[in-house]
């Protein structure tokens, strides 16, 4: 295996609010390299989007805060610098897309100028260069008619055209990583896949590494290398899109696949929901987060956090279940259950 | 676009008949007219006056005779002041309150967008408590108050310095303009901050002020190409009833200042129900503004793609 590209280590981000203080990440640490996809999987308030954007620096401060950790891209450290290697790692670096095209891009400004902005503003590009540039970048990201629809403004698109301009924009300075945060939350299941197709082709043409977050195993299953599970705020289970989708280790990571709808013909089994939700951010429980909900639940879990246990190489998880003193046989559970 | 222009155009010619019908109509109800407080005129001079100028005609027919001499463009002669055609009052002290006015308004719209936006940026420190701490004393402060208290300044200045730094009153020259201008657009200044600051704290957190920071930015840029276009917005869209409230609130200002303006006549028309004056000058105040307005209007086009197409 290469050397890691990205690496998250021990990252943990809070905000203070009117109630108290959130702990919104405790703790990630993950690994991207070049030309693979991760994907960030978790139910909503779970801390995906916030690990990214700490990361990038989005995060305002105040109310945000980060607490510890490190971001090292090749080796340098990211977190609270702009620059690294003389590169700007916004926009140069690291390219972002986010949720909701229609509200993510500038109103008042033309698509085109939008996608040439961060070319003038990191390449030094003249306008006329970083216009053509532009043009070939709506070309790539195969919109129709680019030189007209450079000239056109966001309110002018539709969902996925938008989602198109906001790809080029973020790759136009050939990034080395691109994180893409719910891509497609907000679009409709047939753009959700030519958008998933896109980023796929130009990921297999720039070698790039893809970030997406996502709550869709739908679109894990399809487009990752590898899946890192998080809830309220950690990492539960890591390893390749095998490991966790057919050996899944974690009772979450379960949970997560009984809950997710299923179109098989022959089956008619009702969709089995996590019961309960998750807990409280302002003060997160001494023990597993999971354990209130979690079907398998024993006293060591609501006393004490678990650590990573490795259950094959390159594969995590957080769950008491695979201490060697754990009563059940955590094996004949995951062998069983949710994995076949 | 022109399709667009017309139309409005159309739409304030209406307007301003409209104004005029309604003026005609509120000033005819007020009890008396302008010959009925001259004292020594006994019932057969007041009938013979009357017939003269056709105030003992039908209301209608006087309407008429009015609005035909609009389209004429002639407003008539003034009651009240001695041999003088509305149309020449108009043309004498009217730019000196349009400059005013103006001057005003451009003071009141560049201010309130500047410490609006600083006061967003600023948020909850010191700087904002400081300027909002201003605004609601240029909100709720009348402007006869702020005209005092200016004038009462620049003597104090002029004094302290032993040489006339700023004339107190009077107009002719751009140092008789500041200070009235300043004055007369404190109030709509207050009130632009407060609505640029909010429409301002709306879109420093909004998706695309983030994507403009994940495409690393810079903060200028991201300040003057995605903040303050968008931002500014609202601030257009009430552009046009402030200088319709900064030119007709002209007249104490100018009062205090001893300033040869159009509002002084204005309200001393209607205090002596000089027919022809009030309906001459309502009518331009009123024509003025609503061209105003329009302008404004396509402004917002101009500044707002998502307006222009329509």
């Amino acid at each position: 295996m290469s050397a890691p590209l990205l690496e998250v280590q021990n990252l943990h981000v809070e905000f203070d609010t009117y109630g108290g203080t959130v702990r919104a990440v405790r703790g990630v640490d993950f690994k991207v390299e070049a030309g693979r996809t991760l994907a960030i999987v978790g139910e909503s308030g779970c801390g995906k989007s916030v690990t990214v954007q700490a990361m990038m620096g989005l995060i305002p401060m105040p109310p945000g805060r980060i607490m510890q950790g490190s971001a090292k891209l090749r080796g340098v450290e990211i977190l609270g610098r702009k620059t690294i290697e003389g590169r700007e790692v916004r926009g140069a670096e690291i390219g972002m897309i986010f949720q909701d095209p229609m509200s993510s891009l500038n109103p008042t400004m033309t698509i085109g100028d939008q996608i040439a902005e961060p070319l003038i503003v990191h390449r030094g590009y003249s306008r006329s260069k970083a216009w053509a540039r532009a043009l070939e970048l709506l070309k790539l990201v195969r919109i129709p008619e680019a030189e007209k629809r450079a000239k056109q403004y966001p309110f002018e698109f539709s969902g996925g055209m938008l989602q198109r301009a906001m790809i080029a924009m973020a790759i136009s300075c050939k990034p080395t990583v691109l994180i893409a945060d719910e891509p497609t939350t907000a679009l409709d299941v047939t753009i959700q896949a030519q958008i998933l197709d896109l980023l796929k082709d130009l990921q297999n043409e720039t070698g790039m590494a893809l970030i997406l977050i996502t709550h869709d195993l739908g679109v894990v299953a399809r487009m990752a290398d590898d899946v890192a599970v998080m809830y309220a705020g950690q990492i539960v289970e890591s390893g390749s899109v095998d490991d966790v989708f057919y050996r899944s280790s974690h009772p979450y990571t379960l949970g997560l696949k009984l809950a997710m709808p299923n179109n098989d013909p022959g089956r008619h089994d009702t969709l089995q929901p996590i019961e309960g939700s998750p807990p409280d951010l302002f003060s997160p429980p001494v023990g597993c987060a999971y354990a209130a909900r979690c079907p398998h639940s024993m006293r060591v879990c609501e006393a004490r956090s678990p650590e990573q246990f490795d259950v094959a190489p390159r594969h995590y998880s957080r769950c008491w279940l695979h201490h060697a003193q754990s009563p059940h046989r955590a094996d004949g559970l995951f062998l069983g259950g949710g994995n076949e | 676009m022109w399709q667009y222009t017309l139309k409005r155009l159309l739409q304030g010619v209406i307007t301003v008949w409209f104004i005029a019908t309604a003026t005609f109509l509120a000033m005819h109800s007020v009890p008396g007219d302008p010959i009925s407080g001259e004292r020594a005129a006994t019932e057969a001079i007041r009938a013979n006056l009357a017939a003269r100028y056709g105030l003992d005609k039908p209301l209608g027919e006087q309407y008429v005779i009015y609005i035909g001499n609009f389209l004429k463009g002639d407003f008539g002669i003034s009651f009240t002041q001695q041999n003088r055609q509305v149309n020449d009052i108009i043309r004498e002290h009217f730019p000196v309150s349009a400059t005013l006015g103006i001057l005003a308004v451009l003071f009141a719209a560049l201010g309130g967008v500047l410490w609006g936006a600083l006061t967003a940026i600023y948020r909850n420190r010191l700087p904002d408590t400081i300027i909002m701490f201003l605004v609601i004393l240029g909100i709720s402060v009348p402007s006869f108050v702020f005209a005092a208290l200016g004038q009462l300044a620049l003597v104090n200045i002029n004094n302290f310095f032993g040489v006339s730094i700023l004339p107190v009153a009077g107009w002719g020259t751009v140092s008789h303009m500041i200070v009235p201008a300043l004055v007369l657009g404190m109030g709509t200044m207050a009130y632009l901050t407060r609505l640029m600051r909010s429409s301002m704290l709306e879109i420093i957190h909004s998706d695309y002020v983030r994507t403009a920071k994940a495409k690393g930015l810079p903060a200028e840029r991201i300040f003057l190409k995605h903040q303050l276009r968008n931002a500014i917005l609202p601030v257009v869209t009430v552009l046009g009833p402030a200088i319709a409230a900064i030119t007709t609130g002209g007249f104490v200002v100018e009062l205090v200042f001893a300033i040869p303006g159009l509002g002084r006549y204005f309200v001393q028309a209607v205090q002596q129900l000089d027919y022809t004056v009030i309906m001459g000058t309502t009518v331009f105040y009123g024509s003025f503004l609503v061209f105003m307005v329009i302008l404004v209007d396509l402004l917002y086009g101009w500044i707002d793609p998502r307006v222009r197409v329509q």
